[in-house]
């Protein structure tokens, strides 16, 4: 036989395939066939549509059922193989079984493997720069509209906070710190291919709102530029951190780039999900404002300390009831309710991903909902071995009612300064004005204003992304990506006319907005990968161009025929005016990149970008910009020697690297001198409106990143944890003029100061990631992750001639300044007087230090005045004594993610918090100023100083808003710090063999709440505030923020 | 095969295409598309004109909108507010972060930082079609401006730095303030130089046509600098040449005969014959183009129908200035019972007065500037409620007053037939008696009755020896109709408004010692 066999081999090293082909067939043939039926299940007992059975060694196989079913002929001796992208791959030996269910387990680290670096992907153990990664599980569940709110406590080294509850408002996320003074310190976003700037305020394209007057309502009022993007059709989140991983995009990667990939089809049978949900949400806090009977003693104290005759109606205050309570007349119950269904599936060639979906929210504050729409087909196919093709397109319609939140007419401030004893209707039904005062000083009836007056956006929002992908030869490809986006924006915004007690509006008002904006950007992007024995290269060179066009159409038209139809076609001719505003900016950028790894121990990357931007001046040098990284990483674990450890310790890597990026996100032609057209009694005029820079340059950033990662107990313990130091360098800051020189602001005629490169920011901080799993394939399975970001930021140079001092337009019409950055100190920090409480003694106000404020005579204090510390000890209270009073910058920020899973059961819990940050709360200044009548105060006002009432700290009424008792003090610095139990969610998966009898493949029914508890000794509303319109310099300053509310939601999730 | 290559083709070419579209100089060039730039802008002789339009109006709405006010009446006595954005000025403790404070700082700074730029640009690059005429005259309506925004910064804060060119100073903000005789020095050299280049104007009835400053308009003002200096030779000389120049008229004197004192407050008599120079407002689409004052002096929205305001009232002791008969009374201050036919109100056209008139508690309200609700003597309003009536920067009437004073030059009194006729011609279009005689105490008397809620006592109050200003301070009543109130001025100079604490914190020069100005 031996001899026989021998032949038999060399009989088929001749060449006889064909024959032996036939042979082994035919013995197949002759081979025992057993047809074996099962079902392929997950961890929760759901039939898996779509998964691979095949039989080893051979290219036989077929793929699951909708219901995880499948059927396959096989020989009894063969072994079946199992395998599905996301889950660990099964092999079964048949042994004549007729009946095999496979439970698969998700493999979370084969999940995790790919991860998106800009231009390209990288397995996430070759990663040497800092990258955060979010799944779209993660973010799932949360009832929030837009995806930048979801991304809260998910990411370290993330910190986002809401700037507003207003649906459909913008967030600030800043990436490692603050790193931009007058530029936006928001991340780029990359959407599907398509960059997106974080930018709210058009700061750098248009300089306009999209909503509201240019100048009307300057108040918090910003949108999120990622309102229009369905978070549902998201499936993974890269945050690229450091510099080392953003220098690729060069110019605009300085505060870091947030890359979004949505959904794509997977091979399979199609699949049908539907999700809904339903959310409660409803303030959680008010404030203790007056009532009518406070409010009347209140009216008749102020009075006697002013010298004012006191109202009669007040003569007997307890007479009185409890008056309107206006916080409750403008705050509702809002609904949040959403709807999104979605298609998927492929075939051979092709995958596709369909969606739609509808939102629909009420706000809390009256006058203020968002309705989104959003429409998403992702496709992509295989046309030839060689060529690949896809587009990722969606369209988003938002459509939102914006409620009064401006500075100084805001809602919310106004409702707790507005008076008790006006009632928000009249008998008839009709809303009821201030009660007529010789003063003239009243507040709107808020209610009426904010049902009456409409400021709606209509958002419609069209991007997408087409490449064609060509591999010649192996190794090599060539992209072609062509991505636009688009938006058209109307805002309508109109005053009718009203008449409300003694207030009336007698010329009905409307403000058209029309804005369109698109850009385009042209990708052509060539990568080679080839390996050799251990060596991994990847090269990269690559050409980007991008252009952003905008036009904008502003109408007001004044005095109509009727309130109900608010057509410019039916106003008064002589009360229209138009104007309009246009401009465009242009990128063009080329760079490359090499990633070398050698056998998966020691990896390096290196690239460059070079940038050519439109806003530099095109005769100066400045107008290219370059952008250098290098990064690498040594995994010890892969060396021979830790072999020994790896049953303790795992995956021990070191990173280290190193960037440089720019920012050039400032307005356009700040380096030519340009005029502002004015009209006049003379007619139109032109006027300078800036002060030229033409040596205007790129912002830079230099960081460095250090990091390690390890995993423990079988890698079900993981940690990461980074080092990292930012520089920000020539950071583009408009320059702090005097008003002397400028004139006061531009659009007041004055000229706007020059956007300049100055100064050095710092910004240091370490962010850690922890992350536990149990074994997931238990019953009962839990998973964790904190994240933890930490961060120092210090100015350490800036021109000594300048100073940083930035104020805000407070509810009382006046501008106080609020915050201060000077060298040695983080930036916007709040400024002002160090208060030591009231003077309390005849001793204490003999000692207390006169105040001279300009006055012409230093004014000595009474009792009952807040005595302030003299920094300079030259015995007066002066400007100079002012001092840093807080820091609006937190000492850590934390996010602490836990999900159990027990059979179908899950419950997820999320905890988020900041801590050791302070708050100016100007809402608490203005409703305890006492300094005029007719306005409604906290009630912590009333207790005042008086002689009878030497204890208090709440100084003597004076009716003079410049009084030294008003000035920005410690005394309305409030500790910020909190802890939120943020998200409470559980769920339950019904039984795949129940829900299989109705072709589910998958039931899950959810409930949570948000936002549920807040543990913070702040007094205000929220004591997450957020950045006043995404200023890094007015952070922490609560100036009548719309708070975020708390919010009950149920939903269902269905699967076909 | 052939494929594969065509695909290699079809790679290059649209590589090259892009490479073509982002290398090209024209794709990163990006001028401004919806403004002009100074450097193409001034090429035709209407485009000069044009460019000088923002000093009349844009420039000083920051300084008129409430500020010219507070400070010129409140602080001066003439009014009332318990409006605490005002109220400091009521008891004349101003400090240097009181906002109208800082918005008057702004405003009058705007105007020199804007007459700078047109006196610099059109000195240096302007097309040859421009006519020498044209450039001429937009630069002596800039050097008008910035002469009187100088004049107003002066009188406020005393030494300041004398800026001719604010680019020169981004770099350097740390400028040294230049003595007050160097200001005054270099606003007589604007106005010399406007009266220089400025046309010849004759005011006539074509109203439209009077709006822009003139010869006859910088000399009165030249007249008015160098009262303040007791100049009262050349004051004298220019009031003269005015006076016999015929371009101005006192409305209702004997040559408008026709006219009344309160017909020139009326927003359809804009730049009529007395208006010798006025801030002019329109009614547009955006904020900041016309005037705040109806809306911050009418008592009750009832006559404005604005959804704010009302800030200011008459001082008792204005109220009790006027002579018995006086027509100015009932054209400056409304009192129960007064009626004005030319206003019109929420219920319709004409003004009755209701007894219980009580603006800010001074049981009154203001009348000057008052030109009720929207109507065609009244003219639009702006989405903000505000209106197109101008402010007077000077009326013929007080040149008239300016010429007496200069005859009078710092005597105790004067019967010279010069000073009475001017002196006269202003009392008689009052309604009241000619006077034989006059003293500097009736003089001043006459400008504040004239010259009330235009912004303009507190200046007068500055210039005169302050122990009589102190006086006449100590003896106002500043308080409303039932509370009397007496306020003590503080020690010092206290007619000067302290700097501004955000500038003096980027230049503290500003409290140094002034240096001598190189007027080289």
């Amino acid at each position: 036989m031996g001899i026989t066999l021998h032949y038999f081999t060399k009989w088929l090293g001749r060449g006889n395939t064909v024959l032996y082909l036939l042979l082994f067939c035919s013995i197949g043939a002759l081979q025992a066939q057993t047809t074996v039926t099962g079902v392929v299940a997950d961890n929760n007992g759901m039939g898996i549509p779509g998964v691979n059975v095949t039989i080893k060694g051979t290219t036989t196989g077929v793929a699951t059922d909708t219901d995880g079913k499948y059927t396959i002929t096989a020989p009894d001796s063969a072994t079946l193989i199992f395998s599905y992208i996301g889950f660990n791959s099964q092999e079964v030996a048949v042994d004549g079984k007729e009946l095999i269910n496979i439970t698969l387990d998700e493999n979370v680290q084969t999940m995790d493997e790919i991860v998106v670096i800009g231009y390209g992907t990288q397995r996430r153990q070759d990663i040497n720069s800092s990258i955060s990664s979010i799944s779209s599980e993660d973010i799932e569940d949360l009832p929030q509209v837009s995806i930048d709110q979801m991304l809260q406590g998910k990411a370290s080294g993330v910190v986002v906070t809401n700037n507003s509850g207003q649906p459909g408002s913008s967030t600030s996320i800043r990436i490692r710190g603050i790193g931009s003074i007058s530029g936006t310190n928001e991340p780029l976003y990359v959407i599907d291919g398509v960059p997106i700037s974080g930018d709210s305020q058009n700061k750098a394209t248009s300089g306009r709102p999209i909503a509201g007057g240019d100048f009307s309502s300057q108040g918090n009022n910003s949108v999120s530029p990622l309102a229009m993007i369905n978070p549902s059709d998201i499936a993974s989140i890269d945050i690229l951190k450091d510099a080392s991983a953003t220098a690729i995009y060069g110019s605009r990667g300085a505060n870091g780039v947030i890359i979004i990939t949505t959904k794509t089809g997977r091979r399979g049978t199609g699949k049908l999900s539907y999700e809904t949900s339903i959310s409660f949400q409803e303030q959680s806090r008010l404030l203790d404002a007056m009532d009518l009977q406070q409010y009347a003693r209140q009216q008749n104290a102020l009075a006697a300390a002013f010298g004012m005759e006191p109202r009669a109606e007040f003569a007997q205050p307890h007479l009185l009831g409890s008056g309107t309570n206006w916080q409750k007349e403008i705050f509702q119950t809002g609904i949040l309710k959403n709807h999104q269904l979605s298609f998927s599936g492929g075939g051979e060639n092709v995958n596709y991903y369909l969606s739609g979906s509808y939102t629909d929210q009420l706000g809390t504050v009256i006058g203020s909902g968002f309705k989104r729409y959003t429409f998403r087909s992702n496709i992509d196919a295989k046309v030839r071995d060689w060529l690949k093709v896809g587009s990722f397109v969606t369209a988003g319609i938002t459509n939102e009612e914006i409620t009064l939140n401006s500075q100084q007419n805001g809602i919310i401030s106004t409702s707790l300064l507005q008076a008790p004893d006006m009632a928000v209707r009249n008998l008839d039904g009709s809303y009821a004005g201030s009660p007529e005062n010789n003063q003239a000083i009243a507040y709107i009836n808020p209610v009426a204003l904010a049902l009456t007056k409409s400021n709606e956006l209509v958002r419609k929002n069209f991007l997408g992304n087409v490449y064609t992908e060509i591999t010649p030869i192996k190794g090599l490809t060539y992209r072609f990506e062509l991505g636009a986006n688009t938006e058209f924006s109307e805002n309508d915004e109109f005053t009718p006319t009203y008449q409300w007690g003694e207030f009336g509006n007698e010329l009905a008002d409307l403000n058209k907005r029309r804005q369109n904006w698109y850009s385009w950007n042209i990708k052509n992007l060539i990568t080679y990968r080839n390996t050799f024995g251990n060596h991994d290269v990847t090269l990269l060179v690559g050409q980007e161009a991008n252009e952003s066009v905008w036009d904008g159409l502003l109408a007001t038209a004044q005095g109509f025929l009727s309130n109900d139809v608010p057509a410019i076609g039916l106003s008064d001719v002589a009360g229209r005016t138009v104007t309009d505003y246009r401009g465009s900016q242009a990128l063009s950028s080329y760079f490359g990149r090499v990633i070398y790894n050698f056998a998966d121990r020691y990896s390096l990357t290196a690239s460059i970008r070079a940038d050519g931007s439109s806003k530099f001046s095109p005769e100066g040098k400045n107008q290219w910009g370059y952008f250098p990284a290098v990064s690498g990483s040594w995994n010890l674990s892969n060396e021979a020697f830790m072999a020994g450890t790896k049953k303790y310790v795992d995956n021990i890597r070191f990173k280290a690297g190193y960037g440089e990026v720019g920012n050039q996100q400032i307005a356009n032609n700040q380096y030519s001198a340009n005029l502002a057209f004015f009209d006049s009694g003379l007619g139109l005029g032109p006027l300078g409106a800036n002060i030229a820079n033409p040596n205007v340059k790129w912002e830079s950033q230099k960081q460095s990143n250090f990091g390690l990662d390890f995993t423990l107990m079988d890698g079900r313990f993981a940690a990461t944890i980074e080092y990292y130091n930012k520089q920000s360098e020539d950071f583009l800051v408009v320059q702090p003029l005097a008003d002397m020189i400028t004139g006061g602001f531009q659009w007041e005629g004055g000229l706007a100061a020059p956007y300049v490169n100055l100064g050095v920011v710092q910004n240091k901080g370490i962010d850690i990631t922890l992350n536990y799993n149990t074994d997931p394939n238990k019953a009962f399975s839990w998973n964790s992750t904190l994240v933890f970001s930490k961060f120092k930021n210090e100015v350490t140079e800036l021109n000594d001639q300048l100073t940083l001092q930035r104020s805000v337009n407070t509810n009382d019409y006046t501008t106080v300044t609020a915050t201060n950055t000077v060298v040695g100190m983080p930036i916007g920090m709040f400024y002002g007087y160090e208060s030591l409480g009231t003077i309390k003694t005849q001793e204490q106000l003999d000692n207390a230090p006169l105040t001279d404020l300009g006055t012409t005579d230093p004014i000595p204090s009474l009792l009952g005045d807040i005595e302030y510390v003299d920094q300079n000890g030259d015995g007066f209270i002066t400007e100079a004594d002012r001092t840093f009073i807080g820091n609006p910058h937190p000492d850590f920020t934390y996010g602490f993610t836990n999900n159990f899973r027990y059979k179908g059961i899950d419950l997820s819990i999320f905890i988020q918090g900041s801590y050791g940050n302070d708050i100016l709360n100007l809402t608490r200044r203005s409703g305890t100023l006492n300094a005029f009548p007719y306005t409604n105060q906290l009630s912590e006002a009333a207790g005042y100083w008086t002689p009878d009432n030497s204890n208090s700290d709440i100084p003597r009424p004076v009716n003079n808003l410049g009084h030294a008792n008003l000035l920005i003090s410690d005394r309305y610095v409030e500790d910020g710090s909190y802890l939120r139990i943020q998200n409470i969610t559980v769920g339950y998966s019904l039984p795949t063999d129940i829900i299989s009898r109705v072709k589910l493949t998958k039931l899950r029914i959810y409930a949570g709440v948000q936002n549920l508890y807040t543990f913070t000794k702040y007094e205000g509303y929220d004591p997450e505030v957020g950045s006043f319109n995404q200023d890094a310099l007015l952070t922490g300053v609560d100036n009548g923020r719309y708070p975020s509310p708390r919010t009950i939601t149920m939903g269902l999730n269905v699967e076909f | 095969m052939k494929k594969y290559i065509m695909n290699v083709k079809s790679l290059f070419l649209l590589l090259s295409a892009a490479t073509v579209v982002s290398c090209s100089d024209e794709f990163l060039n990006r001028p401004p598309e919806d403004t002009l730039t100074v450097d193409n802008y001034f090429s035709s002789d209407a485009q000069v004109a044009a460019s000088t339009n923002g000093l009349y109006n844009r420039t000083w709405f920051n300084f008129h909108n409430k500020a010219f006010f507070a400070i010129g009446e409140i602080g001066s006595g003439n009014g009332f507010s318990y409006s605490s954005d005002v109220a400091s000025l009521k008891t004349l403790t101003i400090s240097s972060t009181d906002p109208e404070l800082i918005n008057a700082w702004r405003g009058l700074w705007a105007t020199v930082a804007q007459s700078n730029n047109i006196i610099n640009n059109l000195a240096t690059g302007v097309s040859p079609a421009v006519s020498q005429g044209a450039i001429d005259t937009a630069i002596g309506e800039a050097k008008f401006m910035r002469g009187l925004a100088y004049f107003y910064i002066v009188r406020l804060w005393g030494p300041v730095p004398i800026m001719e060119n604010n680019l020169e100073y981004v770099n350097t903000p740390l400028i040294p303030t230049n003595p007050e005789s160097d200001i005054y020095e270099f606003i007589e050299r604007n106005f010399e130089s406007a009266i220089e280049l400025l046309p010849e104007k004759v005011r006539g009835s074509n109203y439209s046509s009077n709006a822009r400053v003139s010869k006859g308009s910088a000399k009165a003002f030249l007249a008015k600098v160098h009262l303040y200096q007791q100049e009262y030779t050349e004051a004298r000389q220019l009031a003269e040449e005015v006076i016999n120049s015929g371009e101005f008229k006192l409305y209702g004197g004997p040559e408008l005969p026709g006219k009344t004192f309160g017909d020139l407050f009326l927003t359809v008599n804009n730049n009529n014959e007395e208006s010798i120079a006025a801030m002019q407002w329109v009614a547009s689409g955006s904020y900041g183009t016309a005037s705040n004052a109806n809306t911050q002096f009418a008592y009750s929205p009832y006559i404005n129908m604005a959804t704010y305001g009302g800030v200011f009232a008459p001082s008792q002791d204005l109220i009790g200035a006027f002579e018995p008969g006086d027509i100015r009374r009932k054209e400056t201050v409304m009192l129960p019972g007064d009626v004005y036919p030319n206003i019109t109100t929420a219920d319709g056209p004409g003004l009755v007065v209701p007894a219980d008139i009580d603006a800010q508690g001074s049981g009154a309200g203001i009348k000057k500037y008052v030109v009720g609700k929207t109507s065609d003597l009244a003219g639009p309003a702006d989405s903000w409620g505000m209106m197109e009536n101008n402010t007077y920067f000077m009326r013929y009437a007080e040149l008239l007053l300016i010429h007496a004073e200069a005859v009078l030059a710092g005597a105790g009194s004067t019967s010279d037939g010069a000073a009475l006729n001017s002196y006269n011609m202003v009392r008689e279009r009052a309604g009241l008696d000619p006077v034989a005689s006059f003293t500097f105490e009736d003089l001043f008397h006459e400008r504040r009755v004239e010259l009330a809620f235009e912004g303009d006592y507190w200046y007068d109050l500055g210039r005169i020896p302050q122990s009589m200003a102190i006086a006449i301070i100590t003896a106002q009543d500043r308080g409303d109709a039932t509370n009397s109130v007496f306020v003590t001025p503080p020690s010092g100079d206290f007619l000067r408004l302290p700097y501004p604490a955000t500038d003096l914190a980027q230049n503290p020069l500003l409290n140094q010692d002034p240096v001598p100005y190189n007027f080289d």
